[in-house]
C-alpha cells in the first residue's frame, strides 16, 4: 500500500555542493606553516573530535568539519566563522585526535589570521584595548580586601609598561588602534 | 627549602585574594618559599594568543627569562597564566626560528629565553616537592570524610604533553585533607570561561551543567584551582537563581583554603568570607 514518494529536488543527503571556484588551495599550506599546524593533513575524517567537543551540537561547522574545511581550502567561511571565537580552548578534541592533529592549536591559527585581517569580535578587541592601555586584564580594585588579608595593597611586582610597549609594536597594536 | 618565583598573574590578586592568602599560609605553613616576581607582565590569556601570537610569545618568553636569571622554577595558582607560560616554554623550546626571533625583541631588554627554569601550578609543587606524606603528617585539622568535587581546569590538564599534570595529582591532595574526591560524569568539561567574552549566555550554561553534575554525584563542596573557573563555579552560580530558575547552594573552595583550613589555619586569615556562595558550612567537617 506504500507508494514512493517522488521528491522534488536534489536528495537531502546531498549538502550545499562546494563551488571549486571558491577554494583557496594556499590555505591548508598557509596553516601547516602556523604554530602545531604540521599534522593537518593527517586527519582521516573520524570524528572524534567532534564526539569529544562540548559545543559542537550548537555549530554550523563542527571540529571535523573546519579541518575539512581547511584542508579543502574554504580560507573565508573559515576565517568568517563564528566558531573559531567561541571554541571554548578546552583542548578536549586535541587530546582525543588519534591522528594527533593539534586541532584545538589550528583554531588558534586561524583566529591570528582572521586578526590579521581586522577580523576580531568587539568584546575580544575591547580585551585587546585593555592591555595597550592598562597592561593587565584586571585591575586590583578593593585594595582593603587584601590588606585585611595581609596582602600588599597593589598587585606586587606587576609592571604594566613592559607589555604596553611590547604590545604596541605588534598585531595588538595594530588593532587596538596604536593605544595611549 | 624549596625557593619558587611566585607569578601571580592579575586575575588572582584582583579578584581572589583570598586565593592568594591561602596560598602564602600554606606556603608558610609547609616551608614553601615564594617570592614575588619583579617586574613581571600580565600573561595576557588565551585571547592574546588568539589575536596575536608573536606578541603573546614575546611577552611571556619575558617572563620566563626573567625568572632564569636567579633560576628557580615559576609557580602560579592561575590555570590561564599557568596555560600561557607553559606553551610558550614549550614552543620556543621547539621552534627554533621564533625562539630567534622572541629573542631578538627580548635582546632589546637585556633579557634572552634560553629555557632553564620550569613553569609549575602550585599545586604540583605541592604535590611533588612537599608530598602527600609530609602534608598529612602537618595535618592538624582533617576534614571528616566530606564529598568534594574536583573541577581541574582545561588548562592545567590539556594538552598533556605541554601542562605535564596529573589529574591524580589534584586527587591525592583532597584525599590528603581527608576529604572524599566525589566523581563526577561531566569532571573533564571546560567550566566555559574562555568564551564568555563572545557568548555569554553559553559561557552560563556550561557552569551550570558542571555545577548540576556535581551536585547530582552528589558532591557538598567543589573545589578549583584557576580564578576563571573560580568565577564560573562560584560567582557565576549565584546568577543562576536568575537565569535558569535554579538553586545549588554548593561551595566553591580554592584548594588552598581546604588544606589551609586542615592545616589549623583560621578561616579569616584566608578569606573564607570571600567566597561568593557561603562556605562557612566546611567548618562543622573539621575534626579537632
Ligand atoms: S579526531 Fe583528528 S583525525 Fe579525526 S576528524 Fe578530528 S582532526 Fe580528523
Ligand atoms: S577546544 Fe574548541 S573545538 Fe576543541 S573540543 Fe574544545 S570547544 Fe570544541
Amino acid at each position: 500500500m506504500t507508494e514512493a514518494k517522488q521528491i522534488a529536488g536534489p536528495p537531502a543527503t546531498l549538502v550545499e555542493p562546494i563551488d571549486m571556484s571558491q577554494l583557496d588551495s594556499n590555505f591548508r599550506d598557509e596553516i601547516r606553516s602556523m604554530p602545531n599546524g604540521e599534522e593537518l593533513a593527517a586527519c582521516f575524517a573520524c570524528s572524534t573530535c567532534t564526539a569529544a567537543c562540548p559545543i559542537a551540537n550548537q555549530w554550523k561547522y563542527k571540529p571535523h568539519q573546519l579541518i575539512r574545511m581547511i584542508l579543502l581550502g574554504m580560507r573565508s567561511e573559515v576565517l568568517n566563522s563564528k566558531e573559531i571565537w567561541e571554541c571554548l580552548t578546552c583542548f578536549q578534541c586535541q587530546e582525543r585526535c588519534p591522528q594527533k592533529v593539534r586541532i584545538t592549536d589550528i583554531l588558534f591559527d586561524c583566529k591570528n589570521l582572521a586578526a590579521d585581517e581586522g577580523k576580531v569580535p568587539e568584546k575580544i578587541l575591547a580585551l585587546a584595548k585593555e592591555l595597550i592601555d592598562k597592561g593587565q586584564l584586571y585591575v586590583v580594585t578593593a585594595d582593603w580586601e587584601r590588606e585585611d588579608l595581609g596582602l600588599q595593597p597593589a598587585v606586587p611586582g606587576l609592571s604594566t609598561d613592559g607589555i604596553k610597549q611590547i604590545l604596541r609594536e605588534t598585531r595588538t597594536g595594530k588593532l587596538a588602534g596604536g593605544g595611549t | 627549602m624549596p625557593m619558587y618565583n611566585l607569578y601571580m598573574g592579575c586575575s588572582v590578586p584582583a579578584n581572589y585574594p583570598n586565593y592568594e592568602a591561602a596560598v602564602m599560609k600554606v606556603g608558610e605553613a609547609l616551608g614553601m618559599e615564594f617570592e614575588y616576581m619583579t617586574d613581571v607582565a600580565c600573561c595576557g590569556s588565551p585571547n592574546l594568543r588568539s589575536i596575536d601570537y608573536f606578541g603573546w610569545l614575546v611577552v611571556n618568553g619575558r617572563t620566563l627569562a626573567i625568572a632564569e636569571k636567579n633560576g628557580h622554577d615559576i609557580v602560579t595558582p592561575c590555570n590561564g597564566c599557568f596555560g600561557s607560560l607553559k606553551d610558550v616554554q614549550h614552543h620556543l623550546k621547539h621552534d627554533e626560528k621564533d625562539r630567534s626571533r622572541v629573542n631578538k625583541e627580548l635582546k632589546k631588554m637585556g633579557l634572552e629565553f634560553r629555557g632553564t627554569v620550569k613553569v609549575r601550578h602550585v599545586i604540583e609543587a605541592l604535590y611533588t616537592d612537599i608530598g602527600i606524606e609530609e602534608i598529612q603528617r602537618k595535618i592538624t585539622r582533617p576534614l571528616d570524610g566530606v564529598g568534594i568535587s574536583i573541577h581541574y581546569g582545561c588548562h592545567l590538564l590539556r594538552p598533556d604533553d605541554v601542562t605535564e599534570f596529573k589529574p591524580e595529582m589534584l586527587d591525592a591532595l583532597v584525599r590528603a585533607t581527608g576529604a572524599k574526591v566525589v566523581e563526577y560524569p561531566l569532571w573533564k568539561q571546560c567550566c566555559g570561561a574562555t568564551v564568555l567574552p563572545v557568548n555569554e549566555p553559553l559561557a552560563i550554561r556550561l557552569a551550570r551543567d558542571k555545577i548540576r553534575s556535581m551536585k547530582e554525584a552528589g558532591a557538598e563542596f567543589a573545589t578549583v584551582v584557576c580564578p576563571a573557573c573560580g568565577n564560573q563555579l562560584d560567582l557565576q552560580q549565584v546568577g543562576l537563581k536568575d537565569s535558569y530558575g535554579e538553586v545549588y547552594d554548593l561551595p566553591v573552595l580554592l584548594y588552598p583554603q581546604i588544606l589551609a583550613l586542615a592545616l589549623g589555619i583560621n578561616e579569616d586569615a584566608i578569606g573564607l568570607r570571600m567566597n561568593r556562595v557561603p562556605a562557612d558550612s566546611i567548618l562543622p567537617h573539621l575534626k579537632g
